[in-house]
């Protein structure tokens, strides 16, 4: 049997969705069995220059997990996908930017100023800040160029399968690489390694009628263990979520944060959510809204911590 | 006449780096660069999150 030529690649990521992958622990080895690995910086020692040489679709499966954040991210992006056969959007920041995407937030000039000139452990008197082009004594130095909006995958080269969470869990990966190596993958285009229902689907707590007439931080009451957290007024993101995580936030008496992004169907999954809310919040007057409401302190933070990058919502910058 | 090496990326590491080394005419080192091409900012965009929701976010900093 031909192996299968397989790429894992990081743009802007933390190496959480590389982790993901060889938490498969001994199935990395089917894995090695059944396919050779052509790029995967975390684990192996392939060069940017090495995919270069490659004929275009001689990589048969890339997993792409990290946002697209500046001009090598794309760059890498435009390379993988010319050399893929099967691109995947791997990971919350490849699928809808991430949690890098909360920068779409801020302005390119305020984030450079803050990292490279105000944050208190640095020293920067000459206010150096990278640039694409240096000129040093021996010859010219490259760096990419930083953006000034942070990207999902698909929004610069065309992906073939979305495979969210933060990160993908190992049990769900399995599963898709086992589909990868059978042939049985569902149509392009399609969301893989993630449930069609919500998280509540799966969530074992006891559910009654959500009435909110107070949002609790998550420092400020401790939950019952047993029951829905959002009856009980902290923001769980469950309703609009897919399920497919293992319930692992919800398990830890933490509500969710969103990361295995919207159901079928939705775009907007902040947006939704917003919706969901309305629905459920007890008050009988304008003031009683905005007195619950008020007790919502980072809603945009909140309902788009994964998504931000697509969004409808465009933050400081579009 | 002196040569570049450029070693791109630095790989098993969690990250991104890239090494230019500079050889002299002898083909010793006469310089190395080594530049980090990736930067996302969380010090900017942590601000304005509730302290409490840091914990969820920084971790991704690094998750190796």
């Amino acid at each position: 049997m031909v192996k299968l030529k397989l790429a894992v690649y990081w743009a802007a990521s933390c190496g959480g969705c590389d982790v993901a992958v060889l938490d498969v622990h001994e199935k990395i080895l089917d894995i090695a069995a059944v396919a050779d690995i052509v790029l995967w910086p975390v684990a192996t020692d392939h060069k940017y220059s090495d995919v270069e040489k490659m004929a275009p679709g001689s990589i048969d499966v890339c997993l792409f997990n990290g946002a697209v954040r500046n001009s090598e991210n794309e760059h890498m992006a435009r390379m993988l996908r010319e050399k893929s056969r099967v691109l995947v959007a791997f990971g919350s920041c490849a699928v809808s930017g991430g949690i890098p995407a909360l920068a779409n937030f801020k302005e390119r000039e305020d984030i450079l100023n803050r990292v490279y000139q105000e944050t208190p452990s640095t020293v920067n008197p000459e206010g150096v800040k990278p640039v694409p082009e240096s000129a040093v004594p021996e010859g010219t130095l490259h760096l990419p160029e930083f953006f000034g909006f942070v990207h999902s995958l698909d929004q610069v080269v065309e992906v073939d399968y979305y495979m969210p969470g933060c990160p993908p869990t190992a049990e769900r990966i399995w599963e898709v690489v086992q589909a990868i190596v059978s042939g049985n993958l569902p149509p392009r285009g399609a969301t893989v390694g993630a449930l069609e229902k919500s998280l509540c689907d799966q969530c074992p707590r006891e559910k009654h009628d959500k009435k909110i007439k107070r949002f609790y931080r998550t420092h400020e009451i401790i939950p019952d263990p047993d029951r829905c957290l959002l009856e009980q007024g902290l923001l769980c993101l469950g309703p609009v979520t897919r399920g497919g995580c293992g319930a692992q936030c919800i398990s830890a008496n933490m509500p969710c944060r969103g990361c295995y992004g919207p159901l079928p169907g939705v775009i907007e999954q902040g947006a939704k959510y917003i919706s969901s809310i309305g629905a459920i919040i007890d008050a009988r007057t304008q003031e009683e809204v905005e007195e619950i409401l008020a007790g919502i302190v980072d809603p945009a933070g909140t309902f788009y911590r994964f998504g931000m990058a697509t969004a409808l919502l465009k933050g400081a910058n579009r | 006449m002196s040569r570049r090496i450029t070693i791109d990326p630095v790989t098993r590491l969690e990250g991104h780096g890239k090494i230019e080394i500079f050889l002299d005419e002898n083909g010793a080192v006469a310089n190395v660069y080594f530049q980090i091409p990736e930067l996302r900012g969380f010090e900017k965009f942590c601000e304005g999150r509730p302290v409490e929701e840091l914990p969820r976010i920084v971790s991704r900093i690094c998750g190796v």
